[in-house]
């Protein structure tokens, strides 16, 4: 059965989905097909279906699904919103977290620190020790030696011990704690190479900017590389350090770059990317519109050569 | 038929007569011993230079020849050698693991904790949530902050109790008190574990929305509370604000110590299959009996990882001198502070947990937040800070207050009613003199 058809199949399952696109489901051809027929799913649509319906899922939620996990996400929305993930769920999202890793060159006996809070999914997703119902992580996957920092900023000075002390391969920061930590570390260590080989720095739903971001690599004498999350949509995407464009895998999620009114942009086009995840299966995402502007490029990087590739 | 056994259920080790405690205990110290000797250049070095060698160690009392240490020589070690990897831990690279931190003023000091490590310290906390009333099916709320090792054991209580659980954005600071109440609200967990200043800044974000506390813990059946100490009274009210069946406090720290109340709430039972708790006088280091007060010594009997091994924790505890009426044997302890938040009052040493036993002894002042001003030297009086209360006379509570603690601890005391104290973070009530009006975050 073609993925697509499997993935309506059981989002037919959530309340919002199928009041959605209950009714289309079955006739769909084809990715073109897909992509014509089934609506977007807007933040905006969720934070207002939680409202109206006061489920903390915003009737996402599988009526089938085994939820062992509960997240509430990190949008300013004027309702939180959360995400429920089975077993099953955490497995496959831990497994587009160990391939980010990957991609980055990490391996059997790195040191990785994370610069982020325990509900990030770059923080739980990286050991099986930091979120029940995960059987292996993505630090487990691949034999490397996790540790988390807590996101807040003035953390900064404990970041910095962490690299003093354990010298991880690279440090995962959230954006909003880079100038703090860079601060911090430029006080304290002075050039940040001799501890670390790079750094990759992460937001939900937005990039650093390319300006800052060669900034940044300038400034502090190493890598800077990105980390895309789309947390609504279960997304994770990695900055490749070769083509220097997002990596992201066609078996776990199917992207595409469209206008805010659904329509696709040809390949080159700047426009926001819509996530449908394959594997969650308690919160299905279709087609959700993020809020992160992109392209999405044919494969053909040596470092995934059938990788998904994104401009953002 | 055969009873279907409940899931997470712990076994009977809790009821064991003293004796064959007594015996499983130190046959695990042996253990640990041997392999702190052979494998760990740590304690290989302190074990030589006082002469002992872990086969002389015959019983709990040669135990005491052991060399305690403090964090401070762990964070001297670091900095020497340059990295987390002090010899206090077996490490291997094959191993899944991950490195969790301690924090504190004197610094960071870290964790190597493999699965093993896990998955022993994980299922031995598993008796207290399950003391605490979680069970299979329920829906507890967790912080996640994935640096601190109470994060590694939770998540493997939850899995071994059956549970689900909700995990709001953020962590446990007070200016994340939002989420953690909408969580609450919006997810309706049965089960909550939180740090007890995490829980006053929600009553306080309840404040603020308006909202009666009772409506936002409505689901909640019951409360599991570390990080600070709670008086019987403060429990009381708290009960009674929140509508929940229980609150249970649990004591621990990252270095070993797991300790946890029963539903009698007559002191923290110390858990014997997983760490070994000493008091000693912090000035000669001579082993104190039960209902002495002194250093809290901890030994993990958990041979993986980072091992912590007569490891003086610079709390301020006790073992209590009576049994439990539930019939479990594990002892009893009580930890009332950080020992650098003494006092010397008249040649007393008081802890804020003294003053506050006494505050709770006020309705009007249950709960309501105060600070000990220390000096440079010994005080020839108690000197106190408290937040005015909402409602009753300041001045007659005062004497009345003063009285009590001329009583209790055999202190003169004097005290100030502020509108405010500074914000500050675990609770921590002292304040030094030379730093009044300075705020603590």
């Amino acid at each position: 059965m073609r993925p697509f058809k499997q993935l309506l199949r059981y989002a037919l399952g959530s309340p919002l989905l199928k009041k959605k696109f209950g009714g289309l489901a079955t006739d769909i051809a084809g990715f073109k097909d897909f992509s014509v027929k089934i609506p977007l799913t807007t933040l905006e649509e969720l934070v207002a279906e939680k409202m109206s319906s006061g489920d903390p899922y915003a009737s996402r939620l599988c009526e089938n699904g085994a939820a062992l996990v509960t997240l509430q996400l990190e949008y300013d929305t004027e309702t939180r919103l959360y995400i429920a993930l089975s077993r099953q769920d955490l497995k496959r999202y831990a497994e587009a977290l160990r391939r980010c890793w990957s991609l980055l060159g990490l391996g059997k006996g790195d040191g990785v620190a994370i610069f982020d809070y325990g509900t990030s999914p770059v923080s739980y997703l990286a050991s099986s020790a930091f979120t029940p119902y995960l059987s292996q992580g993505a630090a487990d996957a691949l034999g490397c030696l996790p540790i988390c920092n807590d996101g807040v900023a003035n953390m900064s000075q404990r970041a910095v011990e962490i690299l003093k002390f354990m010298r991880p391969q690279a440090l995962f920061i959230r954006s909003d704690c880079l100038e703090p930590f860079s601060i911090e570390s430029e006080r304290q260590l002075g050039r940040l190479s001799g501890y670390t080989r790079a750094l990759v720095v992460t937001e939900n739903e937005g990039c650093l900017p390319k300006v800052e971001q060669d900034a940044y690599e300038k400034r502090l004498g190493l890598p800077v590389y990105r980390l895309l999350r789309i947390d609504a949509g279960m997304f994770l995407a990695m900055e490749c350090p070769e083509c220097r464009l997002f990596h992201s895998w066609k078996d776990l999620y199917y992207v595409e770059s469209v206008t805010r009114a659904g329509d696709d942009v040809d390949e080159g086009g700047q426009n926001y990317l819509a996530i449908t995840n394959w594997f969650a299966r308690v919160c299905p995402t279709v087609r959700y519109l993020s809020q992160v502007k992109g392209s999405v490029y044919s494969a053909g990087c040596r470092r995934g050569p059938v990788d998904i590739r994104i401009a953002a | 038929m055969r009873k279907e056994v409940e899931q997470g259920r712990p076994d009977g080790k809790d009821t064991w007569p003293e004796e064959r405690l007594r015996g499983f205990q130190f046959r695990k110290i042996k253990r640990v011993l041997g392999h702190a000797y052979q494998e760990l250049p740590f304690y290989r070095r302190r074990f030589d230079a006082a002469h002992l060698h872990p086969d002389s160690v015959k019983s709990f009392h040669d135990l005491a020849r052991v060399p305690t240490f403090t964090k401070k020589e762990v964070l001297d070690e670091m900095k020497k050698k340059g990295t987390f990897r002090t010899g206090m831990e077996t490490f291997n690279s094959a191993d899944q693991a991950v490195l969790c931190m301690t924090s504190g003023t004197l610094g960071t000091s870290f964790l190597y904790l493999p699965k093993r490590w896990r998955s022993l310290r994980g299922d031995s906390l598993a008796r207290a949530y399950w003391w605490g009333g979680l069970r299979a099916g329920m829906h507890m709320l967790m912080a996640a902050p994935a640096w601190h090792s109470l994060a590694v054991q939770e998540s493997r209580v939850i899995e071994r109790l059956g549970a689900t659980c909700v995990i709001p954005w953020g962590t446990f600071l007070p200016r994340f008190a939002e989420n953690f109440l909408t969580t609450l609200v919006d997810t309706r967990p049965d089960f909550v574990s939180i740090f007890l200043p995490m829980l006053y800044a929600l009553l306080a974000e309840c404040r603020r929305r308006r909202m009666e506390a009772r409506l936002a813990f409505d689901s909640v059946q019951y409360l599991l509370i570390v990080g600070a100490p709670m008086t019987p009274r403060s429990r009381e009210q708290l009960k009674e604000e929140l509508g929940v069946r229980d609150i249970f406090e649990g004591l621990g720290n990252p270095e070993g110590l797991t300790a946890m109340e029963c539903s009698f709430h007559r002191g923290h039972h110390i858990f014997a299959d997983c760490c070994y708790v000493e008091i000693v006088d912090p000035k000669t280091g001579a082993l104190l009996p039960a209902g002495k007060r002194g250093n809290v010594v901890i030994t993990s009997l958990i041979p993986y990882g980072t091992l912590y091994l007569r490891y003086d924790s610079e709390d301020l505890g006790e073992i209590l001198p009576h049994a439990c009426e539930c019939g479990r044997t594990w002892p009893l302890m009580e930890v009332y502070d950080r020992r650098t938040n003494t006092v010397e009052v008249a040649g007393k040493e008081i802890v804020p947990y003294d003053v506050r036993l006494c505050l709770d002894d006020f309705p009007e002042l249950i709960g309501v937040p105060f600070a000990v001003v220390r000096g440079e030297k010994s005080a020839p009086y108690l000197k106190l800070l408290i937040q005015r209360p909402a409602t009753g006379d300041p001045s007659g509570l005062g004497a009345r207050l003063r009285a009590l603690l001329r009583q209790r601890l055999q202190v003169d005391a004097r005290e100030e009613w502020t509108e405010e104290l500074p914000e500050r973070w675990k609770g921590v009530a002292v304040i030094e003199e030379k730093d009044w009006g300075t705020p603590r975050v």
